[in-house]
């Protein structure tokens, strides 16, 4: 997956009123929630393969920290 | 309350409380039908107990063809006494993340093979009149928790069978309950911890006011419930969850 389409989709899939950028923080947008980061963990679970627990969702930030933390290697 | 020399198809016989339940089962001297995917998981039952423990291993999640292998059973051992349907799978995610086909596979796994095994297994030829069937809910079946849709409605639906199947059977004598845990420290309990963080961890551990559960905790109250010593229990759903649902 580009880094382009996970963007778009994560924009979707949380359902955003605003466009999601690789430099937006994430913890800082107004719909950001525990229902947020579930959907989050879902999201990037069955497209990565890679289980986000606690401890990831507490370290990321932006956009771009999450996209390090799935893995960059995993991207086109 | 011996279940000695008595035949149970036990779902669920790897791991956690199916797995504490068909040692407790076997070492008392019943027979045990069991069922899970994982062959390894069961290695050391199937040495221990050869000649007591007949192992299927069967995907839960897609659809049953057990018809042929409960009459083998039943030819080998003689008609079944109970079943008691531990497998189960527990999944967080938001109901926005839900696709038909995951919602099946859940409720496959947790209700439509419950269902379709019972209906195999209660028939007149393969159980006996005054046998007992207790299927695993969880407190989640009366209560909810965001995140939880699909595995409450799971667990809810099996509430509502055994209210139904419990008059639909004691013409014979035969009893239908479900019983719902707290968090009991098990693979799955233990799965879920590792997604959340401490504080939250400790909060959930502290709804429970006697603490978190162990399948030892679990395995008493469904042996009771197999036995005869429960004979006028039938069609209900006991809690066991060390206080968390009266909080
Ligand atoms: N632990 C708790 O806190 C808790 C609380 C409330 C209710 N419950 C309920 O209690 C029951 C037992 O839970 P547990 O904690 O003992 O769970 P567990 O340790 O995760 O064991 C689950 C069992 O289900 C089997 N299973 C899962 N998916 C399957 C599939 N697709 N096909 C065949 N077998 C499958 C597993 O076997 P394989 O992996 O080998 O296939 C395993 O034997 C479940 O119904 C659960 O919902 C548990």
């Amino acid at each position: 997956m580009t880094k382009e389409k996970f963007i778009a989709d994560l924009q979707e899939q949380l359902e955003l009123a605003s466009a999601l950028t690789a430099d937006t923080n994430i913890k800082e947008l107004e719909e950001w929630d525990s229902m947020g980061a579930m959907v989050l963990i879902a999201y990037v679970n069955e497209n990565f393969g890679v289980g986000l627990n606690a401890q990831d969702i507490k370290e990321i930030s932006t956009i771009k920290s999450l996209i390090e933390k799935i893995g960059v290697d995993k991207f086109d | 309350m011996i279940n000695s020399n008595k035949n149970y198809l036990i779902t669920g016989c790897s791991s956690g409380i199916g797995k504490a339940l068909t040692l407790s089962l076997l070492n008392s001297g019943s027979n045990v039908f069991g069922i899970s995917r994982d062959n390894l998981k069961v290695q050391e039952i199937i040495e221990e107990y050869p000649d007591n423990f007949f192992f299927k291993s069967v995907d839960l999640g897609a659809p049953l063809d057990l018809g042929n292998a409960v009459e083998e059973f039943v030819a080998k051992y003689g008609k079944f006494n109970g079943m008691v349907y531990c497998a189960g799978k527990e999944e967080t995610l938001p109901l926005s993340m839900y696709t038909p086909a995951k919602l099946a596979e859940l409720f496959n796994i947790n209700f439509n093979s419950l269902f379709e095994i019972f209906r195999l297994v209660s028939r007149k030829k393969s159980c006996e009149d005054m046998s007992s069937f207790v299927f695993l809910s969880s407190v989640m079946g009366e209560l909810g928790q965001a995140g939880k849709t699909g595995y409450c409605a799971t667990k809810a639906a099996i509430l509502g069978l055994v209210k139904a199947a419990a008059l639909e059977f004691s013409s014979r004598k035969i009893r239908v309950n479900a019983i719902s845990p707290g968090i009991v420290d098990t693979p799955m309990a233990q799965q879920l911890f590792t997604l959340i963080d401490d504080s939250n961890k400790q909060a959930i551990i502290d709804m429970h006011p006697l603490g978190i559960g162990k399948t030892e905790d679990i395995v008493p109250l469904i042996t009771f419930l197999l036995s005869d010593d429960s004979r006028w229990i039938t069609g209900q759903n006991i809690k066991i969850d060390g206080g968390y649902s009266v909080k």
